[in-house]
């Protein structure tokens, strides 16, 4: 059940987007842990960077697709940059895409 | 934009700016001001004033308004105070330009609108560094630092301008007669190199580093830089002050400040070139390309006066020396931040409260940089063409290079109204359910 939610919320969180990079925040890495509690979600995530105005509204935007989903009582979304984001965190594929350096 | 709150005022700012610049450019098309006149004469202080206070200084106010509380990530002291603050500057600007057209003899004797003016100009600054002063001072580092430094030398700029206006509405005394015929240089670098450069280059930091995701640069490497740029300012007007009071030569301050300000320059150089070096994102969007063209011609701005003090020209050619520094550094580098700040404002204002209910567009989905490229580019080869024909003396070839660098602005005010209008997002993602289209001249928070 608890897997099942955690992939559920997973999936949801595909429609926020970084608009600067303009790829999901799944796959760019952002989502940094999902736990859940009963009804309960908790989860971490990051932005590219501490000062990037877009902040707030990700994490709006991830409270929102979040508590759509069937089941989810709570959302609790907490913004660390604790490690840092780097573009090794994104889905390789989609980083060669990006233009991103393989290392950086 | 703390919470995720815009200020509703930037593209008013913007838009008072951009028809300014375009009012500006009408004027040289005219052959209103330099070089058609003496680069002394009302015609030219016009046009001078229509540049750096209506288009730079208003374009710069309503970037700082959005941006500043971004830098120290606290809310603006007064929000409230920058409605009234456009209505004084421009209204101010109008009485100013007025007041120069009346010296130049193309209107009713009327010398009383320069002070008058000067006062509602002042006012409306006053306005604008209170609020902005007070919140950078609350995290005087990194790039809100440069902007303490801008805004305390647009202090200095405004003063000299408020003694120059009362000085030639023949209220200024002798001591306002005497700052009135040595103090020009100094109100020029304190505006010029102080509150519009100093600012620019901080501001910049942080834009190159947030949207090509590259570490900030080294605090202890950007101070030198912001030391170096503000004893150049402070020579300047301190030292110029002195000179006058004294009734001595300012070759000495000015040569100094000029040797600072190079000094500043070439490690303003160091560092962005860093930030590019060390950026995660590989690709430049458009406005970064733009952008190396306006820091490749701050370089020629010094190149230029170095070469220009050597054969001892400086003064004869100051005309074409400032074209480049205001039209290639300056004005290249707002217009492409511009298009890149309303694209990402408009995005946040119209997609950001619908994000995570809906699926949204990229804020490139917003641009067509194909497009608008060659207006940039028209734009920047215009500039260039601009600089050097005004280096040979040739005035007609001059406004046929401002027609071009018309065209070229022209074409970009019409991107940026399409960025606002979503003109360019694809109909399924332009407005989905929940979202509200922007305003042109507001937002809507």
């Amino acid at each position: 059940m608890t897997e099942a939610l955690v992939a559920r919320v997973r999936d949801a969180l595909r429609v926020v987007i970084d608009p600067e990079l303009g790829q999901n925040i799944v796959d760019l890495g952002f989502v940094y842990d999902i736990t859940t509690d009963g009804g309960e979600v908790h989860i971490t995530m990051t932005a590219t960077t501490p000062g990037c105005p877009a902040t707030g509204f990700l994490k709006d935007g991830v409270q929102a697709a979040v508590a759509k989903i069937p089941g989810v009582v709570a959302v609790d979304v907490a913004m660390t940059f604790e490690p840092p984001w780097t573009p090794s965190l994104i889905e390789p594929a989609i980083r060669a895409s990006l233009g991103f350096a393989a290392v950086n | 934009m703390i919470g995720g709150s815009l200020f509703r005022w930037t593209m008013a700012y913007f838009a008072a700016a951009l028809a300014w610049l375009l009012v500006a450019l009408a004027l040289m098309l005219g052959g209103v001001g330099y070089p058609a006149a003496d680069i002394a004469s009302p015609d030219t202080l016009v046009l001078v004033h229509a540049v750096t206070i209506g288009w730079l200084s208003l374009a710069m106010c309503g970037a700082l308004f959005q941006f500043v509380p971004v830098l120290v990530a606290k809310p603006l002291f007064a929000e409230p105070w920058a409605l009234p603050a456009l209505g004084l500057l421009t209204s101010g600007l109008v009485c100013l330009l007025a007041g120069f057209l009346a010296l130049g003899g193309r209107l009713p004797l009327a010398l009383w609108l320069l002070p008058v003016g000067a006062v509602l100009l002042v006012t409306g600054f006053t306005l604008v560094v209170v609020d902005l002063g007070l919140t950078a001072w609350l995290r005087p580092t990194g790039p809100a630092s440069f902007v303490l430094v801008g805004l305390a030398s647009l202090c200095a700029t405004a003063a000299f301008g408020s003694i120059f206006a009362f000085a030639l509405a023949g209220w200024g005394g002798s001591a306002g007669e005497a700052v009135l015929a040595s103090g020009v240089p100094l109100h020029a670098i304190a505006g010029l190199g102080g509150w519009l450069t100093l600012t620019a280059m901080g501001v910049s930091y942080r834009l190159l580093s947030m949207f090509m995701l590259s570490p900030d640069v080294n605090e202890r490497q950007s101070r030198i830089t912001l030391a170096t740029g503000a004893l150049a300012i402070a020579v300047t007007v301190a030292g110029g002050a002195l000179a006058i009071g004294l009734a001595s030569g300012m070759s000495a301050v000015l040569l100094l400040a000029g040797v600072l300000g190079l000094v500043s320059a070439a490690l303003y150089g160091r560092d962005v070139a860093g930030i590019f070096r060390n950026r995660k994102r590989r690709q430049l969007e458009l406005n970064m390309r733009i952008a190396t063209l306006s820091f490749a011609s701050l370089a020629g701005v010094a190149v230029l006066g170095v070469a220009l003090i050597a054969v001892g020209e400086l003064a004869a050619q100051v005309g074409a020396f400032t074209f480049l520094a205001v039209f290639g550094w300056l004005s290249g580098l707002v217009l492409a931040k511009l298009y890149k700040i309303v694209a990402f404002l408009t995005w946040l204002e119209t997609y950001g409260p619908v994000m995570g209910r809906t699926p949204t567009p990229r804020v490139q989905d917003l641009v067509a940089e194909g497009r608008a490229t060659k207006w940039f580019v028209i734009y920047y080869v215009a500039v260039w063409a601009g600089t050097l024909t005004l280096l040979a003396g040739e005035p007609g070839a001059f406004r046929l290079a401002v027609a071009a660098m018309t065209l070229g602005v022209a074409g970009i005010i019409r991107e940026i109204v399409r960025i606002r209008r979503l003109a360019d997002v694809a109909h399924p993602l332009r407005l989905p359910g929940g979202a509200i289209a922007p305003h042109l001249l507001f937002a809507r928070n």
